[in-house]
């Protein structure tokens, strides 16, 4: 009774925050909205025994992407009404990709796995070992793979928006540190009378 | 039913056997660093409020709740009030996993130390709203600065914590603290528990990674134009923060309430207090780098997280799996 309750409590309130960060007309508190809705997941894995994945959404999805996001949309200037005006032209994209997650959880709640299998699954073991089990063993190439596809995605990141300003001064640490007083200041003995030469 | 509000009314009295006394801790810790600060400047510090100025923060407290607080009117009202709160709050839920002794802890939970990384990353969003809600130069320059540097400091800190777990074979914090019975971590693993401690000072602001507060060039940071109680909750938040954060350090490495060595006059002091001594020495290495480096450079500060604490603690995490592999010493 309490697990349904809860259950329903953090659902509605998942799908309340997604329409708030869809309609909400200040991006940056769209983003805070999207924030709530990741936490508001992260309840829902728990509440399902799930806590290692739970929380591991939460320290990636909250505790870094949420964040970067977060960094990114304050330093824009963005008028609201083009804002408004733009969204419209995302529609068809996003009843595409809608209608595909859609798709994929109707296959796997009506055709793929009764739920008590997977009850049984997860509550058989401490959920972090179960995963620790499979991810290297079974999983293995699908891991690596992914691991591939992430530093690909991160190269090319890097690649596309790295320019290299040959103008602007840098900093030469190695240098700084391996300056000794030496280099920078001399003791002269000034005979009285003649002053430094200058050589 | 009677059970249930008895089960309730237990969890708060232990919630508050929590709170109460980090609160208390921090008016303690603030008097501490004032102290350590004049002892170090060769001054005698608060020495005028109650017997040897103990009782000055509570002083400064007091005079906190009797200012104005003001609003700027520019300000994202809601966001701007919301974010010292928010800050607060999360620096205190984090004892909800803290166990003091083998017995004493709010929740047992299987994934304790990913819970506490968890909460120790959402603090940034006390910063970041309150440096953008603010709508002002300062705070927004000091906010998008500490962004930067606390998710930097958060790898490292991530990968230090990946090689105590190792060790371990647990994510429980009390299977983490039972395994250091013989040894404390700290000895075996005393590159990470320096990086650790370095890493936890970028974390919490604190000297010499204070950036988004400092005051030479960004007035006080991301808390420029908060006053009265909202600055109360940040400056409360930001000392809690540290003792959290010891006491991490004190559960990761310092064996967390086991004595240094197991006989007889010290095993039979009671757990807490090791665990709270521990706690202190931490504090006290805290406040003492504060007296004595001078504070970082922007590009210093992130140079000395990504190109030197991430390639050694990545490293280290390889040498450390490999090690207790070759010789057969992984747990389970």
């Amino acid at each position: 009774m309490f697990l349904v309750g809860s259950f329903f409590l953090f659902a509605a309130f998942l799908i309340t925050t997604c329409i708030f960060v869809i309609f909400s007309k200040n991006p940056v508190n769209s983003v805070l909205f999207l924030v709530l809705a990741f936490l508001n997941s992260t309840f829902l894995f728990i509440l399902i025994g799930a806590e290692f994945v739970g929380i591991i959404l939460a320290i990636v999805y909250i505790g870094a992407v949420a964040i970067l996001f977060l960094f990114v949309v304050m330093m824009l200037d963005i008028q609201i009404t083009t804002l408004m005006f733009n969204i419209k032209r995302y529609i068809p994209l996003a009843l595409l990709f809608a209608g595909i997650i859609l798709a994929e959880i109707i296959y796997l709640t009506v055709f793929k796995t009764s739920k008590d299998n997977l009850d049984t699954f997860i509550r058989s073991k401490n959920n972090t070992e179960q995963i620790g089990d499979v991810l290297y063993t079974e999983y293995f190439i699908d891991f690596q793979l992914s691991g591939i596809v992430l530093l690909l995605a991160m190269i090319g990141a890097i690649v596309l928006t790295h320019v290299y300003r040959p103008t602007i001064k840098r900093q030469n640490i190695e240098s700084q540190n391996s300056t000794t007083a030496q280099d920078r200041v001399k003791l002269v003995k000034i005979k009285s009378g003649e002053g430094i030469k200058d050589d | 039913m009677t059970s249930l509000s008895f089960e309730l009314t237990i969890g708060i009295l232990k919630i508050f056997s929590f709170v109460v006394p980090v609160l208390v801790s921090v008016a303690l810790l603030v008097y501490l660093e004032r102290k350590v600060l004049g002892a170090v400047q060769l001054r005698k510090g608060p020495n005028v409020v109650g017997p040897f100025g103990i009782l000055q923060s509570f002083a400064d407290v007091l005079k906190l709740l009797t200012k104005e607080n003001l609003l700027p009117s520019s300000s994202n009202k809601f966001l701007f009030i919301f974010a010292p709160m928010l800050t607060l709050i999360l620096s205190l839920i984090a004892w909800a996993v803290i166990p003091i002794s083998s017995t004493y802890v709010i929740a047992n939970i299987n994934i304790g130390i990913l819970y506490l990384f968890a909460v120790s990353s959402f603090g940034v969003y006390g910063v970041i709203i309150a440096g953008w809600a603010s709508n002002s130069k300062y705070p927004f320059l000091g906010a998008l600065r500490s962004a930067a540097q606390m998710i930097s400091y958060e790898v490292s800190i991530g990968f230090v914590i990946i090689t105590v777990l190792i060790c371990v074979g647990s994510l429980n914090l009390i299977d983490i603290v039972e395994s250091q019975k013989s040894m404390w971590f700290a000895i075996p693993l005393l590159p990470m528990f320096v990086i650790f401690i370095i890493s936890a000072l970028a974390e919490t602001n604190r000297l010499p990674f204070d950036l988004p507060e400092d005051e030479a060039t960004l007035v006080a940071g991301f808390f420029t134009e908060y006053s009265s109680i909202s600055f109360g909750l940040f400056f409360l938040a930001e000392y809690a923060n540290m003792i959290l954060m010891s006491s991490l350090t004190v559960i990761l490495f310092l064996g967390g309430w086991y004595p240094p060595i197991d006989i007889f006059p010290l095993n039979a002091i009671p757990g807490i207090f090791w665990f709270v001594i521990k706690v202190f020495l931490i504090l006290f290495v805290f406040l003492w780098v504060r007296a004595t480096f001078p504070r970082y450079r922007y590009d210093q500060l992130m140079r000395l997280g990504w190109k030197i604490f991430l390639p050694f603690t990545l490293i280290w995490v390889v040498i450390t799996s490999a090690f207790l592999f070759y010789f057969g010493l992984l747990p389970n």
